[in-house]
């Protein structure tokens, strides 16, 4: 992605210049000073220079604004080709995707959607700004003006139009073979046979003329002064376009290859793999394969990770065993580097991670005594598994007490928590941790969780931890 | 602007005309078929010139007609926009006048018509300066400027102006060439 600084201004240039006037109400409803809403379209504009891919619920809310008249005025502008918009059916956990994707961008403001839908699917709506869109219509825009003034002055070549007053259907002068009647010397209406009127230039015949010389050289004066006041209000806009010309376009691609972009780079920047991978094999996702180098991962991936082509094998595996998701050593210090968010969605995957820690905690011993000769980066991952199960320990206890607590509450509190957790710190995260951990067993992301959730809840941290404490005798340094 | 081409059509015979005579026929067809024809691509037929080749005529199932696909050259007329073509004006009208360039029909609405001549109605209906020296009527001759151009399947329409330097009447009706 290119430098994106002067692509923003120029957004914010063409979107003070244009639409600082545009606003959400009809025509004929009444605008009074608490509701007229002219401008804003310019903080939608800019707030979405801020964002790359970003819901338009989440944008709604940050921006106070009803999620009706946002969409109304996101049409609008995908209408004047310069936001781009992908709607798609999701559930809630593909909304966790979306969520790493953005947290690993850097946005802080991000609310989940997490409830007790399970498996319904509804309509997300996402938008960003095309920029490569954004510069060639603005230049359009400019030169169809710039146009239409001197065609003006020169008022040559200029296709006639004409319009039925009756029915208020326009036909231009190409259509004028159809449009002579034999019986008298106007054009009529084809469908209501009413005289056509000839649509004179807007701009020329604004003022009722004095006399006809006068008259055509008022108008000529008019035009050439609205010719030169546009260039000087417009200067700005088109120095920075002049700037922008010759920089790369900052692309974010499609939606999804966005994401997959997003997460894989928030991956490598913290060494973990991606939470959300569970998420994925619950939904469906043709997430494919998208090749991403990542920065310190290890073999173990293959069974787990989503991006790449071991994504694909895992998926096969994953359609299979779906609680079969995450290992529970893969969300580590990963918590603490990462947005709340984030750490967030690695729990609750964790949570079905670690229900199948069993399961997995078999493969991951096999692969493991694999790689274990192998690289720098396995010992790394280990040792993170050894710090997170010391953590457990500690945690088991309270986990079964909490394990009590309703569901109803756990996903409300999910998201009430990070608010929290955010002020606090580390060790807070970590006595707050188990609570996490308990009741996002409660709540598994799919139906056929549950149970092993509940089967194996202790039993599978114990073990676990008994055989990861074997493995592990070294500690990082 | 006229252009010579290559063009290549399927013509169908009828089995009476097989015989010695029957490329003669065939060409004689073609020239009935197609000369003052219009397509939207290639503009005006106006005269088929030679025949390049004719193919294998092949025999259609069920009836006795043999399809032949044929290769000719031929002179078409096509209108650009820019174009600056002479045309005899055809009618006269309060939003301007039409007239026709051969087989093409041009139409300059009176905003394209300069500003100091004013239409008269009359038995004559026609264009006329403030001082009575030009006049645009039916069968004069003008000079325009195709400004824009409608192609249809098989129709062509333009639109021109007079505007411009250069353009306008060139002599009256009824004045030799």
């Amino acid at each position: 992605m290119g430098t994106i600084e002067p692509f923003n201004r120029l957004v914010k240039l063409a979107a003070r210049a244009f639409y600082d006037d545009i606003t959400t109400k009809g025509e004929n409803q009444p605008k009074t000073g608490r509701s007229d809403n002219r401008g804003i379209a310019v903080v939608v504009l800019d707030a979405l220079t801020r964002r790359q891919w970003v819901r338009e619920e989440d944008l709604a809310k940050d921006l106070k604004l009803h999620t009706k008249q946002l969409r109304r005025i996101l049409r609008f502008f995908e209408e004047e080709k310069l936001v781009a918009r992908d709607h798609r059916k999701e559930t809630a956990k593909g909304a966790k995707i979306y969520n790493a994707a953005v947290a690993a961008t850097g946005d802080s403001q991000q609310t989940g959607r997490e409830g007790d839908e399970k498996l319904k699917m509804h309509t997300h709506s996402y938008c960003c700004l095309d920029y490569s869109q954004i510069y060639d219509v603005v230049r359009y825009r400019l030169h169809r003006m710039k146009k239409k003034l001197k065609d003006e002055i020169e008022s040559k070549n200029t296709v006639q139009e004409y319009i039925c007053p009756n029915c208020s259907k326009r036909y231009t002068a190409l259509d004028a073979l159809r449009l002579i009647s034999p019986y008298d010397e106007y054009f009529h209406c084809e469908s209501c046979n009413g005289v056509l009127v000839a649509e004179s230039d807007k701009l020329a015949t604004q003022e009722l003329g004095d006399g006809d010389d006068n008259a055509r050289r008022c108008r000529h004066e008019k035009i050439k002064d609205m010719l030169t006041k546009m260039e000087e209000q417009l200067k700005p806009l088109i120095d920075q376009l002049a700037r922008v010309k010759d920089l790369p376009v900052p692309e974010f691609g499609s939606l999804q290859a966005w994401e997959l972009r997003a997460n894989a780079a928030g991956r490598s920047a913290n060494g973990e793999l991606n939470p959300n991978d569970p998420s994925k094999s619950s939904q469906g996702f043709g997430f494919g394969g998208t090749p991403m180098p990542y920065v310190g991962e290890t073999k173990v991936e293959v069974a787990f990770s989503g991006i790449g082509e071991e994504g694909e094998n895992v998926k096969p595996v994953n359609a299979n065993k779906p609680v079969k998701v995450l290992p529970p050593w893969m969300i580590k210090e990963g918590m603490n580097l990462t947005k709340e968010q984030r750490g967030e969605a690695n729990k609750e995957v964790k949570m079905g991670g670690t229900t199948t820690a069993p399961e997995l905690s078999d493969d991951k011993k096999s692969t493991t005594a694999d790689d274990e000769a192998k690289n720098i980066q396995d010992e790394y991952i280990k040792a993170y598994y050894a710090a997170f199960l010391m953590r457990q320990h500690g945690q088991e206890e309270t986990v079964q007490k909490e394990q009590e607590s309703t569901n109803a509450t756990i996903s409300n509190e999910v998201y009430s928590s990070p608010t929290e957790r955010q002020v606090g710190m580390k060790s807070k995260r970590d006595d707050g941790y188990e609570g996490d951990d308990v009741k996002l067993e409660e709540v598994p992301p799919t139906g056929g969780r549950t149970e092993r959730f509940k089967v194996h809840d202790l039993n599978v941290e114990a073990e676990a931890s008994e055989d990861d404490e074997d493995d592990i005798d070294w500690e990082e340094g | 602007m006229f252009f010579h081409i290559v063009l290549e059509r399927n013509m169908q015979l009828h089995p009476r005309h097989f015989g010695r005579d029957l490329r003669d026929k065939l060409v004689a067809k073609l020239m009935k078929d197609v000369e003052g024809t219009c397509s939207g691509r290639h503009g005006f037929i106006v005269a088929i010139t030679g025949i390049e080749s004719v193919g294998k005529g092949l025999i259609r199932d069920g009836t006795g007609f043999v399809t032949f696909p044929v290769k000719y050259q031929c002179v078409v007329f096509r209108p650009f926009k820019g174009e600056i073509l002479e045309a005899v004006v055809t009618m006269v009208n309060k939003m301007g006048f039409f007239a026709e360039a051969g087989p093409v029909q041009i139409f300059v609405s009176n905003h394209l018509i300069p500003d100091d001549m004013e239409f008269q109605s009359g038995d004559m209906p026609n264009y006329t300066t403030s001082d009575g020296s030009v006049k645009i009527q039916k069968e004069s001759e003008v000079r325009l400027k195709i400004i824009g151009t409608r192609v249809d399947a098989t129709e062509i329409f333009c639109i021109g102006t007079i505007k411009d330097d250069f353009l306008g009447v060139i002599s009256d009706p009824g004045a030799t060439s």
